[in-house]
Parts: C-alpha cells; sequence; structure tokens
C-alpha cells in the first residue's frame, strides 16, 4: 500500500523465509482486500479469488452439518500446493493467510506445519 | 487553498497524488465525509455512511472504552494516536493496520453509493490514519470492484445500502448451532425490519460493505429476506443514533440537503391560538405537538 515497510509488510516477508514458500497473501475473507503480500503473489493467489473460495467450502461444510469456523484449505497440484490458512484475531471479521508452496524445494508437510503455526503471528 | 480542476473525487485524488498533498478533502452532499490525505496518500475517510476505525475498535470490543482514553490523554494528536496505541500494548501494529486500511476501502465504498455534491480542500485535521495510506488507484478500482460484484450477485448497490432486512422464516431453526458462522449469527440478530445495512455495520462495528455482502450470502441461504419493498426512502440511511426529535423545526434544518430533492420535510403543527373567551377552537384541539 505505499513504500514505506510496515509491520506486515515485515511480518509477511519472514514467512517467505519457511522453506518452499513462494508468495504469501494476507486477505480479508469477508471482503476478499488482499492488506499485504509478499514474493510471488500470483503463487499466493488472488484475494477476491482466496476469499470467495474459502467461503465457498465453508458454507457447503456448514451445509452439511459441520460445526466451527475453516481452519485451512489444502489445494495440492504435481507442482504445487496453495494454502489458506485462518488467521485469528481477537475482534473483526476473519483473515485468510494464503500461500504458495513449491513442493520440489520442501517437505511440504513440513511447510503447511511451519506456516500454520506462524500464521497467527502475523498480526502481532 | 483552492481545490483543482477535476471532473470527480477519484481524479481528485489522483491529482492530489501527484501533488503530494497533505490535508483534508471535505465532501458535501450525502452522506458526505472527510478524506484525510497525507503526502498523497489516502490515510483515512471519516463519513457518517461507515463505521470509522475509531468505532470498530470500541464497538467490537478490540479496545475498551478506558485503555482508549487513557491513550488519547497520553497523544493528542490524532495522527499519531496509533502509534501511542500500539506502544501500550492495546493492538499489534499490523493488526491496526489491517483496521484502518479496511475502513478506508469501506468508507470510500459508503461514499460511492451516492453522487458526491462537491468537495473543498482544507489544511490537515487531526485523524486517525493508515500508515502511510493507500494509493487512490486502489481505492478506486477496489470501489468499482466492489460495486459490480455486488450488482451481479444481488442488484444496484444503492438500492441494497437501503433494504431494511427481515429474518426469514425458521432461519433460527434450519441449521443445528454451531453451523451458522458467528458473523452470520450476529448479523441474524440484528436484522429485525427497521434496520438498514449501515445500521447493522454501526451496530456490530463491522464495515459497510462486508455486512451487505453477508447479507446477500445468507438470503441465498434461506436466511434473510432482502425485499426491495421495504427500502423507505430514496438515499441509505444516515440517520442520527439519537432520538428524533418530534419537533421539527431543527431537525428539517438538519436533514434539509439530504430530503430536498425527495420528500419535503413535514412542517410543524400551527400552536393552538387563544381566542377571545379563553377557549381552544375545537379543530386545533387535537394538533397540538404536532
Amino acid at each position: 500500500m505505499g513504500e514505506k515497510t510496515t509491520a506486515l509488510q515485515a511480518s509477511l516477508d519472514r514467512l517467505l523465509e519457511s522453506p518452499g514458500v513462494t508468495g504469501v497473501a494476507l486477505v480479508d475473507a469477508v471482503t476478499g482486500l488482499t492488506y499485504g503480500a509478499a514474493g510471488d503473489i500470483a503463487e499466493a493467489g488472488d484475494g477476491t479469488d482466496v476469499s470467495e473460495l474459502a467461503a465457498l467450502i465453508a458454507e457447503r461444510l456448514g451445509a452439511a452439518g459441520a460445526e466451527g469456523e475453516l481452519e485451512s484449505v489444502v489445494t495440492t497440484s504435481r507442482k504445487r500446493q496453495q494454502v489458506l490458512f485462518s488467521v485469528v484475531r481477537p475482534a473483526g471479521d476473519p483473515l485468510v493467510l494464503a500461500a504458495g508452496l513449491d513442493r520440489d524445494r520442501a517437505n511440504a508437510a513440513l511447510a503447511l506445519r511451519g506456516l500454520g503455526d506462524r500464521a497467527g503471528e502475523v498480526l502481532a | 487553498m483552492t481545490a483543482p480542476a477535476a471532473r470527480n473525487v477519484p481524479a481528485l485524488l489522483m491529482g492530489l497524488r501527484e501533488e503530494g498533498f497533505s490535508g483534508t478533502v471535505r465532501l458535501s452532499g450525502s452522506p458526505g465525509g472527510a478524506i484525510h490525505v497525507r503526502n498523497g496518500l489516502v490515510g483515512a475517510i471519516d463519513t457518517p455512511g461507515a463505521p470509522t476505525v475509531t468505532s470498530t475498535l470500541l464497538t467490537s470490543g478490540r479496545i475498551g472504552d478506558e485503555a482508549w482514553l487513557a491513550a488519547c490523554a497520553v497523544e493528542s494528536d490524532a495522527d499519531r494516536l496509533g502509534g501511542q496505541l500500539v506502544s501500550a500494548g492495546l493492538i499489534g501494529a499490523a493488526e491496526l493496520e489491517v483496521v484502518c486500511t479496511a475502513a478506508v476501502f469501506d468508507a470510500a465504498f459508503a461514499l460511492g453509493l451516492r453522487a458526491p455534491g462537491g468537495w473543498e480542500l482544507s489544511d490537515r485535521e487531526p485523524a486517525l490514519v493508515a500508515r502511510p495510506g493507500v494509493e487512490p488507484r486502489q481505492l478506486t478500482e477496489e470501489t468499482s470492484r466492489r460495486m459490480t460484484l455486488l450488482s451481479r450477485l444481488w442488484g444496484p448497490p444503492g438500492g441494497l445500502a437501503r433494504v431494511r432486512p427481515v429474518a426469514a422464516a425458521g432461519a433460527g431453526t434450519r441449521r443445528p448451532e454451531g453451523a451458522l458462522a458467528r458473523r452470520h449469527q450476529d448479523v441474524l440478530d440484528h436484522v429485525n425490519g427497521r434496520r438498514t445495512p449501515r445500521d447493522i455495520a454501526f451496530a456490530l462495528g463491522r464495515g459497510l460493505y462486508a455486512v451487505m455482502l453477508d447479507l446477500v450470502r445468507m438470503e441465498a441461504l434461506g436466511l434473510v429476506q432482502l425485499d426491495s419493498s421495504t427500502t423507505s426512502d430514496g438515499r441509505p440511511s444516515t440517520a442520527p443514533r439519537a432520538p428524533r426529535r418530534e419537533t421539527s423545526t431543527e431537525t428539517s434544518t438538519e436533514t434539509s440537503t439530504e430530503t430536498s430533492t425527495e420528500t419535503p420535510a413535514p412542517k410543524a403543527a400551527p400552536l393552538p391560538k387563544r381566542r377571545p373567551g379563553g377557549a381552544i377552537p375545537p379543530q386545533d384541539a387535537g394538533q397540538k405537538g404536532g
């Protein structure tokens, strides 16, 4: 959103240090607005698409009788993974941390776990 | 200071971006408001059409009233209040950035629901601003995207803003407890056929666009009814959240610019006249108090 590095940008930049993470974006789960991004933004995913996908899955899960809020979504192709993590915040609409992973560069399972553990730190 | 010649507000903001302007753009009309610009970037927008950052943080309970007042006492310049909130540990810097940025886009959307009357530039007015701010071009593009999406999903966004949603029959029992997202449940708890999306947004401390989008999704889920015939006037509700006065003299002054092209403000009934003999004539007796 500007030229100076902000606290949010610094948080997202740090997530790129995780092995295999090619791009990350913090997205408003309701409006689809992208608050910040780092790395290859296309790998993380478009904010609008990310929010609509998360909303659609949450609705279908709810209709199927699932309880509670959506926690994460993992989409896997032969080379890449796109991961959506719900970011818990004390108040306000939910956020989604979208990340693109290169499966050739890292152990996907470890990268997923690492990102999941650090998703909550984005807003610190 | 004079406003540069611009054909509309987005063009004005683009021009101010090139100039690196810092100050305030005051918008007239309904809902009107103030755009706080810092170094050409939009830092905050105050408008009665959407909750501000302050409203969002306090209504949602993210920051308590006492803590907020204490922070304001320490830092009287609202431009620097954000730093004080962070240093006092009331909110994280990144989270505050998210809240401030969301409020800017939401207010821009609220302003976009109606054509502004006009604008004038003034010196900087203190405001809790997003740092460093939002690019005007990005603001315009996102607002357009929001309008387009709502138009596709429901219809004219201006019409949706005037709807007074009601809960669908059986909405509370249609799904098992816990299957509904908490924010949807919160919206459902606040629809009553009288509140507009704006009223619900203010009551919940959420963004107007987010509430409108949720209402559309909830209608698709069969939880609410968005009947456009329930709209009562030609504009989004921007009424003050205070009890309306019975006498109309002051009220009509306050809202005359908003209603002048629509329904004329009702005139106050004439006061009963005392006539010789001390009796109040029968035709006046029932009009007291209007």
